[in-house]
Parts: structure tokens; C-alpha cells; sequence
């Protein structure tokens, strides 16, 4: 499958080389940043194409997830006659956890897996070279505005994600099983908490997971090799990277953060 | 050329600005932004003997209204006492020095929270000052326990008689269980059926012979131990001079009480069934 000839049999000292290479990535992401303020039209066009682009999907998720939250707890909690909390704890979950954690998902899936055929299909085609010559800087005018472009998309995406799940978890609970709208709210704002939901639940997660997204979308298309195999394996190796990436950090950011 | 460019810079302006619309959403209209960025407060002690479950950042309530948070809980220096530092807002600087803190319970399985009862006196508490009375956490395993007579476990009673009690319902009573009195194990549970005649139950009890004195006119009751809890036999001594003996039977029983349904009462504030039909079409 891999083109590359493999330096190493072993896997687990290949993917220790992996992440290592990524990590030296980050690196050199970071120390371009300074550099690639000059390209700020390109960090603003990508903006637009990981976040604008994005913001369909998201909405469209967003509001089915806080849907089917709503309806799976009414079930339960009625059982209880509990069905007036149900609001607060689709808030909770979706602050906590589904918000950034889906976010992430779908924004790696739509906008990492597009970055990655880009870059790669530039190395294919040489253009990365072609920079070279021309005395561009390929990690200050592609890489490093990919990477600032999906840092700032995540967490405003997770913002918009997180407002249509409420939307869609008023419309079912509210409008359709008729929840009373002033419990609905009341028991929302009473446990939500900005600081321990919103600034560390969705900002903090989100913007963690864009970063590792956007850093595990540019290095494997920046590391491909420039073949059309190569490139078909390095967007399928970025779904599935992030998504593991995306699990444990978020395991690890929540044992943290509460 | 320019054309391109100028949508981008629309389109992703307009992304932004929804981003932080979002944002704005969801921190001012789901949450709670009065708990945090609250006025001017100013610090007053309280010290409890047990908190109980009570957590920094609770309510502070004045007849239920919101005044402050609990700003830190800690150990009283040399002493075995919470001292719990409240913050309250600097508007409601006129309570009493004599006003009382209570550590409350939300609902049956709510947070807990303080709140404080106005006293007389013409002083008010001064910032940092001490709020002298205060009243504890009542733990809700003990309140239950005063109720319900609980507490104690199935003791392994030798030298026992019998005597039949005929209950109209024993809930789930079954064989072994304890019976008390004065929320003392004095016998077990023999058996339980059904009196074919009487068509009620019949619960045969095996009290130790120590305790041979009791009444003959005394009651037997069927308790539950705490909320949920298994159920025993209670025995509420009468005042007859003659003592129950070997087969007699219990004529004064109180049946078990339908817990559900008293707490069905308490809790719920919407049947469950007259909603289950505008999700099951979602299935």
C-alpha cells in the first residue's frame, strides 16, 4: 500500500516516527507563523473555505443531534417524570462533550481530508517545488495558513453547532412534546455555567481539535508521497488519524478541565 | 480577480460574525452569566457543623431568592467545624446579626444550598463578619430513618415464638425479613401467604423469647428502611396487661404503605403516559 519504501518493519517504532515528524511539524508550522502574515489574503481565503464552506454541514448536524437528544431523553427521563430537565442536560452534554467532539469529527471529515488531497495533489504536481524556486515559502503560504484558518474555524463552528442543537433540542422538546418553554430555559441557565461549559467545554475543546485536526490535515499532505495512491492514503490515514486523535485528546482534556 | 477575493473576505467576515453570534447565544441566553459576573459583594462567615454535600459556588438564598454564592468552605482552625466564607452581593448589606444560616436541600435530590433567615436584631453582619447562628445539614438517611423507624439488620434469633398478623397488603415483605420494635430487631419473618378464606395475607412472626412481655393488643405495622429500602415488620406496643404468646394472633395491623405512590404524588409533575404519543411516531 505505501509507496514509501519503509524505513522500519516494526509498526509501533513507525508510528513513533510518525508522531515524531509531526510533532517536529508543529514546529515548524508555529516559527512560520511570523512569515506568513504577508499571506493573510491566503489564511482569509482558506478561512473561508474550512469554515464558510463547512458551516452547512454543521448546522445540519447540529440541529439533528440536539433532536435526537431531546427525543432519547424525553423518553427516559419521563419514566421519572424528570422530562423538565431534559433542556439542561442537552446543554450539558452538547457544551461538554457532543458539541466539540462531533464538531471535530465532521470538520475533519469536510475540511482535513480536503486539505490533504490539496497539498498532496500540489506535491504530485510539483507546485510545492515550483514555490520553492520562486522563492516562496511552501510552509509559510500553504501549510501555516491551512493550520491558523482551521484553529480559528473550530471553535466558531462548535459555537454554531452547540446554538443549532439547542435550537433543535427547544424545537422537539418545546414545540413538539411540550415541554414548558420558561423550564426549558430556567433549567438551562441554572446549571450551565460559562466558564466550566462554554469557555472550557466548547472554546477550549474546540480549539484544541482544530489545532490537531488542522496540524494532522496539513502534515499528512505535506508527507504524502507525490503519487495518486499516495495521496488516496494520506486523506484516508487523516479521517482516521483525527478521529483517534480527537477521542483520546478529548478523554484527556476532560479529566482536566472538570 | 478582484471578485473572487472581495466574496471570500465577505463570506468568511459573515462566518465569523455567525461564529460569534453563536458564541454570544449561547453564553448570555443558556447559561447562567449572572452567576459569575456578579456586583460588588462583600464576605461573611458562617460555620456549620456539617455541610453535608454543599459545594463552593452554591446559592446563597434570602426567602429564596438569590443574594450571593459560597465563596470557600473549610476547616475552622482547630476545630472539627466548616467554616464556609459566603460572598454575597453588596445590595442586601442590611441582614441582621442575629440571622440564622441553614444549609438546605433543593427538592429531595436537589443541591444544596444556604439560606438565610432574617433575625430581630438592629445590627446588621458587617463585611466579614460572622453569622453567629447557624443550623446544619439534616443528612436525608437520618430524616428517613426518624420516619420510617429503620436501621439494624436480620438478626439470627433462636428460641423464638410465633404469631400471626393478617395484613390486607405486605408489599414486597418477604421471608426473613426483620421484625422491630422501637427500631430493634426482635424476630423474623417465618412465612407469608395468602389466607385462603380471608383472601388476605397472612405473615406468621417469629419474636425471640426474650421478649415475652409484649402486649397482646399491640399493632404490627409494615415499613419500608429508608427510600428504597427492604420492608419489615414493625411491631407498636399496645397497653393491654396480658403478653402476646406462642400462636396467638395480631389483631391491629397496618398494611405496607404504597411508597410509589406517595412519592409519585411528590414528584411527578407530568404523567408519563399522556406524552408517549407524540415521540412514538419517531421511533
Amino acid at each position: 500500500m505505501n509507496a514509501r519504501a519503509p524505513r522500519s518493519n516494526n509498526a509501533v517504532i513507525q508510528s513513533l516516527a510518525q508522531i515524531g515528524a509531526c510533532g517536529l511539524f508543529l514546529l515548524t508550522l508555529l516559527a512560520a507563523i511570523p512569515r506568513s502574515f504577508r499571506y493573510l489574503r491566503e489564511t482569509i481565503r482558506q478561512l473561508w473555505f474550512v469554515g464558510a464552506m463547512s458551516l452547512t454541514i454543521i448546522m445540519v448536524c447540529g440541529l439533528f443531534v440536539g433532536m435526537v437528544l431531546m427525543l432519547q431523553l424525553y423518553h427516559v427521563l419521563s419514566i421519572f417524570g424528570g422530562t423538565s430537565a431534559s433542556g439542561m442536560v442537552v446543554a450539558l452534554s452538547v457544551y461538554r462533550e457532543l458539541g466539540p467532539v462531533v464538531t471535530a469529527l465532521l470538520f475533519a471529515g469536510r475540511a482535513g481530508t480536503a486539505i490533504t488531497a490539496e497539498i498532496g495533489l500540489m506535491r504530485a504536481t510539483d507546485q510545492i517545488s515550483a514555490m520553492e524556486m520562486m522563492a516562496v515559502d511552501p510552509i509559510a503560504y500553504v501549510a501555516t495558513p491551512r493550520f491558523l484558518a482551521g484553529l480559528i474555524a473550530m471553535p466558531l463552528l462548535c459555537c454554531v453547532f452547540c446554538a443549532m442543537a439547542i435550537f433543535g433540542g427547544h424545537l422537539v422538546g418545546v414545540t413538539w412534546l411540550g415541554i414548558d418553554n420558561g423550564t426549558f430555559w430556567a433549567n438551562m441557565t441554572a446549571v450551565v455555567d460559562v466558564r466550566t461549559d462554554i469557555i472550557n467545554g466548547v472554546l477550549l475543546k474546540s480549539l484544541a481539535f482544530g489545532a490537531v485536526v488542522s496540524l494532522i490535515a496539513v502534515f499528512q499532505g505535506f508527507t504524502t508521497p507525490p503519487t495518486s495512491e499516495g495521496v488516496a492514503y494520506a486523506t484516508t490515514r487523516t479521517v482516521v488519524a483525527s478521529s483517534i486523535a480527537i477521542l483520546a485528546l478529548d478523554f484527556v482534556l476532560t479529566a482536566f478541565l472538570m | 480577480m478582484s471578485q473572487p477575493r472581495s466574496s471570500y473576505a465577505v463570506g468568511t467576515g459573515l462566518f465569523i460574525v455567525l461564529g460569534f453570534a453563536a458564541l454570544a447565544y449561547l453564553a448570555t441566553q443558556t447559561s447562567s452569566v449572572a452567576n459569575v459576573h456578579q456586583g460588588d459583594s462583600y464576605t461573611v462567615d458562617a460555620q456549620f457543623t456539617n455541610i453535608g454535600q454543599l459545594k463552593e459556588r452554591a446559592p446563597v438564598k434570602i426567602a429564596g431568592v438569590r443574594v450571593g454564592q459560597v465563596q470557600s468552605i473549610g476547616l475552622t482552625p482547630g476545630r472539627d467545624v466548616a467554616d464556609v466564607k459566603l460572598s454575597i452581593d453588596k445590595r442586601y448589606d442590611h441582614i441582621p446579626q442575629d440571622s440564622v444560616a441553614t444549609i438546605f436541600t433543593s427538592g429531595l435530590l436537589g443541591d444544596q444550598y444556604v439560606g438565610i433567615d432574617y433575625g430581630t436584631a438592629k445590627q446588621v453582619v458587617a463585611a466579614g463578619g460572622t453569622l453567629a447562628r447557624t443550623k446544619s445539614t439534616q443528612p436525608l438517611e437520618e430524616m428517613l430513618g426518624k420516619f420510617f423507624g429503620a436501621g439494624g439488620v436480620v438478626d439470627n434469633v433462636g428460641g423464638s415464638y410465633s404469631v400471626t398478623a393478617d395484613f390486607t397488603n405486605v408489599g414486597t415483605l418477604s421471608v426473613g425479613a426483620p421484625v422491630k420494635m422501637a427500631g430493634v430487631v426482635v424476630g423474623s419473618v417465618q412465612s407469608v401467604r395468602v389466607d385462603p378464606v380471608k383472601l388476605n395475607a397472612q405473615v406468621v412472626l417469629a419474636i425471640d423469647k426474650r421478649y415475652n412481655k409484649i402486649p397482646d393488643d399491640s399493632a404490627a405495622a409494615v415499613f419500608t428502611s429508608g427510600l428504597i429500602g427492604s420492608q419489615y415488620v414493625a411491631i407498636q406496643p399496645g397497653g393491654s396487661p396480658d403478653a402476646l404468646k406462642n400462636g396467638d394472633e395480631m389483631i391491629l395491623t397496618q398494611s405496607a404503605m404504597q411508597l410509589e405512590d406517595l412519592i409519585g404524588k411528590f414528584l411527578v409533575n407530568g404523567s408519563p403516559s399522556d406524552k408517549k404519543d407524540a415521540g412514538a411516531g419517531n421511533k
